[in-house]
């Protein structure tokens, strides 16, 4: 999932002193497992908003706000309430957020929150990075994403910067090379591994802006 | 490198345009050692360029190593610069990928790391043939001597020792270890390098001065393991003993690499005064 946080109120309240009426859009998909996203995140930022004595004219949850035609539908049963506001607050991740912007040119879109990662939900609301969506996967080689979770993006193990298995810029965590080593060992591939040098990575394939398109041909 | 013996010493450029410290170490430096290594901004704070610490070696007769990390520059970069330190004379190279910003004193700068260390072994080996990294032809060859760092203190050492082999085969010809204190270490390293013909390794020491200075590495240098046996030894001792155990213990492995034909050549690191270095050297 995309994971995402709410910005500090004072960082979202220098944006809206100017505003008085404001519509409220969350989105159903990852910022809601996030918290930031959902009724309640949408309930709590409506309550903040009147007590400031603002105005809040309606509020709905994107089915999937990234999915720019479908939250075009969604939106237009609320196209009244959205014209009589000043401003739009998204509460979703960047993606969905340009998606209203798309939508309402002319009109100041907000976001509350700030994207984080790709990640997946550990516990509860406990979130970690897993994928930096680099264009090339190597996992079916590595098990884990040494390119994402190695400080380094080293490709063909540890640096030498490793203490008892910790890594050199955050001793609290794994050498993520010491965890693809032992899945290595595990498979039984570790010499084969070592036979050829992984990398260097393509990043022509991780020049933004990108676009794919599925239903291209030879896609 | 031939079957001598080599003792190499590791400068740190300084922090600012002004070299004369560094130039008075190097004169002192001249005729003491084989070679001098010039760090890349070591510890990720911001220095004086190695290339430019290397020339001025060279004008003084002096055989520079031009240690080059993957931290700061991207492929084109590293090949560039690699070229460069070529047309101003430098041949020795030590290559390593770099410790992280995170260490330094540019915390906010955005780590590059496009290649790690074997992908840089390789390049190099490639521009000796004239090649550049994408095959492409350059207008000559280089002849650079390519070296690579390894670290015998990590635990697990496995990945380490796989990575070690790895760099052989990319291209390095000579190794540098990371500061050893214990030779039991530097052996269980020794004993599975050997079997690697024609490799030529240089064992990384320090010569301790200070408590605070081994409190220092043992906390903020990336990478080394100070055995907690040592560090308590040396604060059990009156301060102004510090030193003298020092070079003793600096000795004692070093005879023990000479004695046992352990290793092809010693590397001091972390040098504070040329006068320490002499010191060492006139009683090894």
């Amino acid at each position: 999932m995309i994971v995402s946080k709410k910005k500090p109120i004072e960082d979202i309240s220098q944006f809206l002193n100017r505003y008085n009426s404001f519509f409220l859009i969350g989105c159903s998909e990852c910022a809601s497992l996030c918290g930031t996203g959902n009724e309640e995140a949408i309930l709590n930022l409506k309550e903040w908003l009147e007590k400031e004595g603002k105005k809040v004219t309606g509020w709905f949850i994107a089915k999937t706000g990234c999915q720019i035609l479908g939250t075009k539908k969604e939106v237009s049963k609320y196209k009244d309430l959205i014209h009589e506001s000043e401003c739009i607050l998204v509460l979703s991740c960047g993606a969905g957020t340009q998606s209203i912007v798309e939508l309402f040119e002319d009109k100041p879109v907000i976001p509350t929150n700030d994207t984080l990662f790709i990640g997946n939900m550990r516990r509860f609301k406990e979130f970690e990075e897993k994928c930096k969506a680099c264009g090339e996967c190597f996992l079916a080689i590595t098990g884990v994403c040494v390119v994402t979770l190695c400080p380094k993006s080293m490709l063909n193990g540890p640096c030498g910067g490793y203490k008892n298995g910790k890594c050199e810029v955050n001793p609290q965590r794994k050498c993520v090379w010491i965890t693809a080593f032992s899945i290595l060992q595990k498979r039984g591939v570790v010499d084969s591994f070592y036979e050829s040098l992984l990398g260097p990575k393509d990043w022509s394939k991780a020049s933004s802006p990108r676009n794919y398109k599925a239903m291209e041909k030879g896609s | 490198m031939g079957n001598e013996f080599v003792i190499t010493v590791e400068l740190t450029p300084p922090k600012g345009p002004d070299v004369t410290v560094m130039l008075n170490k190097l004169e002192g430096l001249k005729d003491l050692v084989d070679a001098v290594n010039f760090t890349d901004s070591p510890s990720a704070k911001m220095r004086l360029s190695s290339t430019a610490a290397c020339k001025l070696a060279l004008e003084r007769k002096i055989v520079p190593v031009l240690q080059m990390t993957c931290r700061d520059r991207n492929r084109i970069a590293l090949q560039s610069d690699l070229l460069g330190a070529h047309a101003l004379g430098i041949r020795n190279v030590l290559v390593m990928t770099g410790d992280h910003p995170i260490w330094g004193d540019h915390k906010e700068a955005k780590p590059v790391y496009d290649l790690d260390s074997s992908h840089l072994l390789k390049i190099i080996k490639n521009l000796n043939k004239g090649k550049d990294m994408n095959e492409n032809s350059l207008n000559g060859k280089t002849d650079f001597f390519v070296g690579a760092v390894v670290n015998p203190n990590v635990e697990p050492l496995m990945p380490q020792l796989k990575r070690f082999e790895q760099k052989f085969y990319c291209g390095a010809e000579f190794f540098q270890t990371q500061m050893i204190f214990e030779l039991e270490r530097l052996k269980r390293f020794l004993d599975y390098a050997h079997k690697y013909d024609g490799i030529k390794i240089i064992v990384g020491l320090i010569i301790i001065k200070t408590k605070k200075m081994l409190n220092y590495i043992a906390e903020k240098i990336p990478g080394v393991a100070v055995p907690q046996g040592l560090i308590e030894k040396v604060s059990k001792l009156k301060d102004e003993d510090v030193e003298k155990f020092g070079i003793d213990f600096a000795l004692e492995i070093s005879r023990q690499i000479i004695d046992r034909k352990m290793a092809h050549g010693i590397h001091i690191m972390a040098i504070s005064k040329v006068e320490d270095v002499k010191n060492f050297l006139n009683s090894l």
